[in-house]
């Protein structure tokens, strides 16, 4: 049966339609009764958003994002990228940080002692299928580098510049098997030669048969003849360990180097020696022993059970 | 038994309207999602009467027209749902192949949705609101439809049941 309506339905019907028409041109005419029925029902919705919030915000995003799943991997690989950069970034930063830090005390060591130095960075290590214990420089004949020059760290002598190349340089390690260098014993001004054995340990061979060193003492280098290949009172390593041979000639002494050979990362080439030998004013300081707490517990014995009192029970 | 009816009739549409701003609101779905409240009214309403029909998409579309998130001045869906509601009402009362086919109630729902959207986006125009790009809107509107057929089917039985309890009616689904 089709509905044929009436004039009551039609009546009701333009009433209906004439009311919204007088909100919408209530509302378009700014009367603030509107605007403030629309506040009113935001405030009394507020609770139940915030508490439907609380419990839908989890999986509010699931079905968008299982429906966006492949926009949603690439937003995560680009985030991934992203991340690699950033802690790329990060790692060069504290690779910065450590290089200053290495910067700093070479500065300072060659400051100390007058020396003129040319600043370098480690730009590559050695080859271990040479056998030799080797290191690349990232300055070389442009920055008026020669062959025989020392180079020193913040902690002491590195090696020894063997080839030069515009702008690079080849510098021989302390540690090297076919490096040798004249050193004398901090205080006692003992001389001997301390060679190098591929390890983060040297040999020293004192020269006198008669004299003698400890473990501890310190070694700078003696300087050479022009100051090529060493410039003299740099700081080279510390006994230690002596070895007691009775039947040999000199005294030989296990020497361990100051440089970290195997982690360097900034060095100095020194181009000029000072006018006077710095002498023993290049020996590291002794480390000031940091005083240990002690603890001191008053322990109160508990009263022991006595005879007369046993007996009574 | 009249006034009951209408404050009945109030209460399931206050009670869905607040599970659409509370709830449906928060979950973001494809195509635009669903307006669930937009659903229960056009089903409540072609249940009913023309008349009452009428009078539910008057008290449905006022209560979209205070919604927050509503963009438009009120009384743009007040008006919009009027006439959708007593068009939904009158053909599925006067035409007796729908009364019995829930399938095409389903169909007769999601078409008065993309409808109900088409006239607030011409209407909004006219009143000269910003609603976005050309493609924005067709995908709005068609998810709108297609979800609404994925939706009806749940929300009708439940729609039909209330109906029938509030205002008396022997057509159930």
């Amino acid at each position: 049966m089709r509905y044929g309506g009436d004039n009551r339905s039609r009546l009701l019907l333009v009433i209906l339609i004439v009311t919204s028409l007088f909100l919408i041109t209530l509302d378009l005419r700014g009367v603030a009764v509107m605007s403030g029925i629309r506040h009113g029902t935001q405030s009394a919705l507020a609770p139940f958003q915030k508490a439907a919030s609380t419990v839908f915000s989890p999986v509010g995003n699931f079905f968008s994002d299982v429906a966006h799943l492949g926009r949603t991997r690439t937003k995560m690989k680009s985030l991934e990228d992203d991340n690699a950069v950033l802690r790329d970034k990060l790692l060069q930063q504290k690779s910065l940080a450590i290089q200053l830090s290495q910067l700093k005390s070479t500065l300072d060591l060659a400051g100390t002692a007058g020396y003129e130095v040319v600043n370098a960075k480690v730009i590559s290590q050695g080859s271990s299928a040479s056998f030799t214990q080797t290191i690349i420089i990232d300055a070389g004949a442009n920055a008026h580098l020669t062959r025989d020059m020392t180079v020193i760290c913040g902690q002491g002598l590195v090696g020894v510049v063997k080839a030069v190349y515009p702008t690079t340089s080849l510098v021989m390690l302390a540690s090297d098997p076919a490096f040798k260098i004249g050193v004398r014993v901090a205080g006692s001004q003992e001389i001997g030669i301390l060679s190098g054995q591929g390890t983060n340990t040297g040999v020293l061979q004192l020269l006198d048969t008669q004299s003698s060193v400890k473990r501890g003492d310190v070694l700078l280098a003696r300087g050479s003849q022009g100051d090529k290949p060493f410039v003299p009172g740099v700081p080279v390593g510390e006994i230690l360990f002596v070895a007691d041979s009775a039947g040999a000639v000199s005294q030989i002494a296990e020497v361990k180097y100051f440089a970290h050979l195997s982690a360097l990362g900034v060095v100095a080439v020194v181009v000029k020696a000072p006018a006077a030998d710095p002498r023993d004013s290049l020996v590291p300081k002794p480390p000031v022993p940091r005083p240990i707490p002690t603890v001191t517990i008053y322990a109160t014995p508990s009263p022991s059970p006595s005879p007369s009192a046993t007996a009574k029970k | 038994m009249y006034a009951r009816r209408i404050s009945l009739s109030g209460i399931v549409f206050a009670s869905a309207f607040l599970l659409q701003e509370a709830v449906f609101d928060q979950i973001k779905l494809p195509l635009g999602g669903f307006s669930f409240f937009l659903i229960v009214a056009l089903c409540w309403a072609a249940f009913s009467t023309p008349e009452v029909g009428a009078i539910s998409g008057f008290m449905a579309g006022f209560l979209m027209d205070l919604s927050p998130t509503s963009d438009g001045p009120i009384g743009q869906w007040t008006l919009i749902l009027i006439v959708v509601g007593f068009g939904i009402a009158f053909l599925r009362y006067g035409d007796d192949s729908l009364r019995g086919n829930p399938l095409s109630l389903i169909v007769l729902v999601a078409s008065a949705v993309v409808v109900s959207l088409l006239a607030y986006l011409v209407l909004g125009a006219l009143l000269g609101l910003n609603l976005g790009t050309t493609f924005q809107v067709l995908k709005n509107i068609i998810g709108n439809g297609l979800w609404t057929l994925a939706i009806a089917p749940l929300v009708l039985p439940i729609v039909s049941r209330l109906h029938r309890a509030i205002l008396d009616t022997r057509e159930t689904l």
